[in-house]
This record gives C-alpha cells, structure tokens and sequence, in this order.
C-alpha cells in the first residue's frame, strides 16, 4: 500500500557554500502541518523541494509514494502556493486559472468550471476578470491560494498563505484550511508567526538554520522546549544571596558562582516559574541588573516566535 | 501517461505561449529584422515604377536608336535622330588644374612701360590659396635696365608685423630665398626704399613654394605699387602666385529610354564621351540582389538574432518575470514543457521569418515586368520560392533550438550569441566533420541559386561566403534535423536538472 505520508529522509539542500537544509527528516501525516520558524530557517526551501522546483543535494522525499522529479504525476494530487508574487502579464484572475486547469487535460468547460468554483471558495469572483497585476496584495495573496487548490489536490503547500490577509479573510481561509483537512488531505502551510498557527495545526514543525527543531503536535512541541533545561546568566550585587534564595526554588537545577561575584549562571527546568522567581528577588531588593538566556538554541527560538506574535 | 495526451499537453502549452512568442515586449524588434527586406525591394520597386512613369511622359525612343549613339558624336546629332531627351542637364564643371610642370613658386612682372620709383611695395591682398592666414614672402627683387643688378637687395625694409623676430622685413631683400618675410597682420605689406629713383622694368616675386613649403601657402592675390615721394603710389603689377589654373568643362547629359533600358548620354565640350545602358528593371540583377540578401543578411543575422530574441525569451522571460515556477508546478513532464515551449517559438518564428522572406519574394516579383515574371515562375519561379521558404523555417528549426538551449544554460543571451555566430563564420574552415555541426552550412546548401560573389574579394573571405561543398537538399534537411534534435537533447538534460531560483536572477 502507498504510505499517506509526506516523508523526507536525511534531505540536504546546498546553495553553493550556503546550507539550504541540512539533513532533515520528517514524516507528515494528514492534517495541517506548519512549519514554523524565523526569515531564513529554511521553510521555503522545504516546501519548493517537495514541490520539486528544486532538487535535494542528498537523501529522497517522497510525497504520498510519489517523488518530486515526476511532476506529471504529482503536481496532479499537489498543489502548491508559493510566496513569489508574480503572474503572467496577459492573465486575469479568472483565465490564469482556467488556463493553468488546462494542463491537467481538463476540456475548457470543465477548467472554467473548476475554476470559478476555486474563485468563489477565496471570494475572488468579483475580480475574477480583471488583470492580476491589478489586484492588492491580499488578492494576489488569495489567487494564488485558489489556483492552488483548483485542481483540487490531496495536498496543498501553502507558503506564508495568511500573510497580507485581513482578519475576516484569514478566518475564512482557516475554516477551508479545517475544511480540507476534515477530507483527509494534507495541508502544509509556513508561517514565521507561531501563535499565528499554533492554534489551527494539528502539528507544529519548528525549523531553525535549516534544521528541523521540534516536531510534533503543538502541545508536544511545547513540553518539549519546556523540558530542556535553559541557561540564564544573572547580573547582581549580591550573587551568593541570589544564589541561595534560587536554590530554594525547585525548578533550578543547577547555579554556578562566577569568580567575581557579581553573577551568577543558572540553569531550571522552567523559564516561566523562573522569571517568576527572579521578579520576586529583584522585589525583594537584592538588586538583580541584568537577566540574560545563555543559549541561543530552541528557547530562543520559542522566545523569538512567541514574541513575534504580540 | 500515454504519448498521446503527453503530445495534446505539449500542444496545450505550445497554445498558451503563442502569445509570448509572438508579441513578448522584449522581442518586438524581430518583426523589424524580419520586414527589412521586404520594406527595402518594395521601396526599390516604387523607386524604380516612379522613374519609369516619370520617363514615359515624353514618350520612349526605338530600342535600337538607343544603341546608335557612338562615342565622339555631338549632342546635337544625337538630338536629332533620337529626338528630345527626357531629362537634359548642363552644367558647367570648373576643375583647378596645376599647371604644365612643377610651379616653381616665382612669379615674375615685366613692366612696360618702364617706372620711375624709389619705392616699391608688395601688398598683399589674399595670402595663400588654402585659407592660411600668413603673408610668405621668401625673395623680391627689383630690376632696372641691367638685369644681373637687383636693385632692391640688401636695401632698407619695412613691412606689417612680422610673424617673429626671425622673420622680418629684410629677409625678402637679402638675397637669400631659404628664409622669409612673415606676417599676419590684417593690412600685410612690404616695402623696400630703392635709395635712389631708378626706372623700373621687371619685378620678381618668389613665394612660399620656392623655398620648398606647400605650393598652397604661395601668395595667391597681390598687387606691387611704385612711389617717388613715398607718399603717392601707383599699381604697376596686380598678381597671383598662379599656382592652380581653373579649367571649365562644358558637361551635359541626356537620358533616354525605351520603355525598358535607360540610356544616359554623358557629353564633355559637346562630344559624347560616355553611354550607359541600363535596365529600367533588371529582373535578373534583383534576382541576384534578393539571393545575396536571404543569405548574407536574412540567414545570417535576421533569422540569427530572431531566434535569439524569441527562444531565449521563452525560458529567461519566464526567469525575469518570476513566473517560471507555475509551469514547474503543472501536472506536466519537463520534457512536455519544453517540447510545448519549442513548438510555440517555432510556429511564431517560422510564421514571422517564412512569411517575411515569402513576402518579400512576392513584393520582388510584383514589381517587374509581368510577362518576365511570368515565364520565370513556370520555369524556375515557385521551387525557388519554396526553397527560400524552407531555409527560413529550418534555421527557425535550428537556430531556434540552439537558442532554447542557451536561455537554459545560461543567463546572458550575449555570450552564446557571439560564440555561435563566431562558430559560424569560421566554420567554412574547420575540417568537413565540423561544418556538418553548422545551422548556416545547411541553410547554405539549401538556398536555391548561389549568392553573388564578388571576384575582386579574397579567396579565403570567398570561402567563408560560400560552403565549399554543399550537401545535398535531402541531406541539409537531415543535417539540420540531426543537428536539432543533439541540441535538444541537450536541452532536455538541462530543464531536468533545472531549478526556480529567482533570488540571484533578479
């Protein structure tokens, strides 16, 4: 049996000297997928390999059985819109559409048919005969959604597909997002927004320098960043008084005096119960100057998605 | 899938990319390669119609009087058997001629009657014959009755200001012609005091050229003046430095015709001295005119440079526009995809490019003399047009598939244009296996009546015109094929591996 699962297996891409992707490997089942991360972790790069626009330097993917090299047989069950904002000159919404239908053998009838059903799912037939190049940004945004989803593909590739989108349109657009996953498709979207996404994926799959994180669902994802222990460097007057009242606290697991005494590194299992803490201390008046994370890696990573979103 | 609908989705695309083949705003200007030569015969041909229409109105001379005219006759007899001419031009044609023998630079005045003076001056009113400024002035001499005795030498000077120090007035009274009075003043003048009143009887003048400077520089208006008192002077002498002689030829020329020729008469002081007959329209030389042009310039450069323009488009168009992702991610093999992209250059090329040369085949027949035409198209006439054609669209084929390739291989459309279009020019010298890997040594082959050569050309530039060995047709087809179908293998191999990056494209 074909496995329905979009698998990458130890996939590096290289762009010359630069790393694309480094040795990733991922199984996506159906449902919605999100691959979160910041400008340059490398989601694009994903998402134009399986789509086959670009070509893994090692390892393989497969997409629901079928590989990327053999677009004839999986741009018919993929459908993919990506971030590049451009479009024919000559096309309007409504013939850009049908036109690229008739590729998949579709008579015109039948083209014109699926894709005005396409337009009206992203309420775009009000523009529909109008030039593209016209369009606003959030227009552009939506056709490219409905040429992707016209033929009506088991899965869907959505690249940062609710940016430039307003809030009434972004609901809609996550509702059909449910929707297709209800049927047992798969829909992979990117966004670099994790509460943008965290809330409408069934999982989440974190990607930093072109390496994949965390994956998983999102509670997982979650308790995963938070059972690792993380680093804080504390800067304060007193630090074998701040060392002590911390090691009262349960989540420390670890406080090392520095050799001047003026700070601290601290490792807890718990960031949260940690800034806590220190609030406490500073209010305490044991005169904290500077707290700061000592490691870059997944904490900071969640710090900087979390932050992106308020 | 099966070949068959691979073939209808090929066509698909072929359909799609019409429009971008024929009206891409990056390749209007093949349209423009393609019509030159149509627009050049047409204009040819009205040219050619307007003067024939304009000969007519006097009514045509008998074919055979128009060759009686003999070398030596006068325009008058010639008038009178033939009758008026249509067009009758005289001119007269000045020529400035040197004189018999090398001018010397001295001019020499006789005086007579003889002058009493004391005081002789040489004005100066136009100083050289090629607008240069200066006054040069190397000797002047002054003689009475005794000619071995130059009364003005080594006598007080005075003159305009001289160009230098060096060059003052009395280097014209030292008896020495290697040197010189200079001067550019606006009033320029030279005047010598005899000392005494002496009569006077020849004056010599020895100008730039007889100290060996240009014989322009010599003087070329001057008048001498004598004076007693050094207050009133008389003209004796009004001179040139009488380098050039002006020579005036009565020219006329008379045109004829008989409908057909046009004859033009060329007489010199009333003599015929030349005849030219020429073919009002000369189907045979346009003929000759339209074989060098499809090939020298229709093979070579418009068919060249318009599959440049229309196949590299089809994929780097698709590059700059950012576009090119969409036909990636269409349910279609890449091979599809190029196949449909190739067949849309070539049906847009073949129409611009066939149609042009067919078109200006037409417009080079429509012009001449029906009957000529006529007897022409049942003789030779329709497989001429129909090779003409061919050729145009197999380098459509060939060139178009060379291009495809190198928007695929490469972004600069200048790189590969430069080494093919060398390739080919060089190619009438490589081995014979080499020149078979040539579009143009086929196209060559194919064209149904040689180009024109030249015979004053060099051999080796003959050579490079010319395949020195044509294959035959069957064989420049094949040829053309074979070497079509390599480079889109090439083609293909490149489009597989090929990936969307538009980053570093832009």
């Amino acid at each position: 049996m074909i496995p329905q699962t979009v698998e990458f297996d130890e996939v590096s891409k290289f762009y010359g000297e630069v790393l694309g992707v480094n040795h990733v490997s991922l199984s996506i089942p159906p449902g919605i997928t999100s691959l979160v991360g910041p400008n340059g972790a490398g989601k694009t790069t994903l998402m134009n390999l399986m789509t086959g626009l670009i070509h893994p330097d090692d390892g393989s993917i497969r997409m629901r059985g079928l590989s990327p090299r053999d677009p004839e047989n999986l741009m018919r069950i993929t459908g993919y819109a990506t971030q590049y904002d451009a479009s024919p000159r000559w096309a309007t919404g409504f013939n850009f559409i049908s036109t690229s239908l008739l590729l998949f053998g579709y008579s015109r009838a039948e083209a014109e048919e699926k894709a005005w059903r396409a337009l009206q799912q992203l309420r775009l037939t009000e523009a529909a005969h109008r030039k593209i190049a016209a369009y606003s940004k959030g227009m552009r945004q939506r056709i490219r959604l409905a040429q992707a989803i016209a033929h009506e593909p088991e899965i869907l590739v959505l690249d940062e597909p609710l940016n430039g989108l307003d809030p009434l349109v972004r609901a809609e657009t996550i509702a059909l997002f449910h929707q297709w996953a209800a049927q047992g498709r798969h829909v992979v979207l990117s966004s670099h927004v994790l509460q943008e996404v965290d809330v409408i994926s069934d999982q989440i799959v974190l990607i930093s320098n072109g390496m994949v994180v965390a994956e998983g669902k999102i509670r997982n994802v979650r308790e995963e960043i938070h059972e690792r222990p993380s680093q804080f460097i504390v800067r304060c007057r007193n630090a074998s008084r701040v060392a002590s009242v911390l090691f009262k606290e349960d989540h420390i697991t670890e406080v090392r005096l520095n050799e001047d005494r003026m700070g601290l590194l601290v490792m807890t299992r718990d960031r949260e119960q940690f800034s806590r803490a220190i609030s406490r201390i500073a209010l305490d008046g044991f005169g904290i100057d500077a707290v700061i994370p000592a490691d870059e890696n997944v904490d900071a990573l969640y710090e900087y998605l979390i932050g992106e979103g308020r | 899938m099966e070949y068959r609908s691979r073939l209808k989705q090929a066509w698909t695309i072929a359909k799609i990319e019409l429009g971008r083949a024929f009206f891409s705003k990056r390749a209007f200007w093949v349209y423009g390669l393609a019509l030159l030569p149509t627009i050049i015969f047409f204009f040819h041909g009205v040219q050619m119609k307007i003067r024939r229409q304009s000969l007519s109105s006097g009514g045509f001379v008998q074919p055979v009087l128009l060759e009686s005219a003999r070398e030596g006759e006068t325009a008058e007899a010639v008038i009178q058997r033939l009758g008026k001419p249509h067009w009758d031009f005289e001119y007269p044609r000045h020529r400035m001629v040197s004189p018999q023998g090398k001018a010397s630079g001295i001019t020499i005045h006789n005086i007579a009657p003889a002058l009493e003076a004391r005081y002789i001056r040489l004005n100066i009113r136009v100083p050289s014959y090629n607008g240069d400024p200066n006054a040069r002035i190397r000797e002047m001499e002054v003689y009475g009755g005794n000619d071995s005795v130059n009364l003005a030498l080594s006598r007080p000077a005075t003159g305009s200001a001289p160009c230098s120090a060096a060059e003052g007035p009395e280097k014209a009274f030292n008896g020495n012609a290697n040197d010189r009075w200079c001067s550019h003043a606006v009033d320029k003048y030279l005047q010598v005091d005899l000392g005494d009143i002496h009569e006077i009887k020849r004056v010599v003048i020895k100008h730039a050229s007889a100290g060996g400077e240009d014989e322009q520089l010599n003087t070329a208006f001057f008048d001498v003046q004598a004076s007693i008192d050094n207050k009133r002077f008389v003209r004796m002498v009004n001179g040139t430095g009488s380098r050039f002689i002006d020579e005036i030829t009565a020219v006329r020329t008379m045109h004829y015709s008989d409908g057909r020729r046009e004859a033009v008469f060329g007489f010199e002081d009333g003599k015929l001295v030349s005849k030219k007959i020429n073919m009002l329209m000369n189907f045979e030389e346009d003929r000759q005119i339209f074989a060098g042009i499809f090939q020298y310039f229709y093979l070579r450069l418009a068919i060249f440079f318009g599959c440049l323009g229309i196949f590299m488009n089809l994929f780097r168009g698709e590059m700059l526009d950012r576009t090119l992702h969409f036909w990636f991610l269409a349910p279609a093999r890449r091979e599809v995809l190029l196949a449909g992209k190739y067949g849309a250059g070539l049906i847009a090329s073949i129409v611009i490019f066939g149609g042009g040369a067919l078109l200006c085949f037409g417009v080079l027949l429509l012009m001449q003399n029906p009957a000529e035409v006529q007897a022409y198209w049942q003789a030779a006439g329709w497989a001429h047009a129909f090779w003409y054609t061919t050729a145009a669209a197999l380098g459509c084929v060939g060139y178009g598939s060379v291009f495809l390739a190198a928007g695929l291989l490469l972004r600069n459309p200048i790189l590969p244009a430069a080494v093919l279009l060398g390739w080919e020019a060089i190619n009438g010298f490589l081995p014979v296996m080499l020149q078979k890997l040539s579009v143009l040594y086929y196209l060559q082959s194919l064209c149904p009546v040689p180009a024109p050569v030249d015979k004053n050309m060099p051999a080796l530039l003959q050579l490079l015109l010319n395949p020195a060995a044509p294959a035959s047709h069957a064989g420049a087809i094949c040829g053309i094929i074979g070497v079509t179908a390599l480079v889109l293998w090439v083609a293909v191999l490149a489009i597989r591996r090929m990936e969307v990056s538009y980053s570093t494209e832009a």
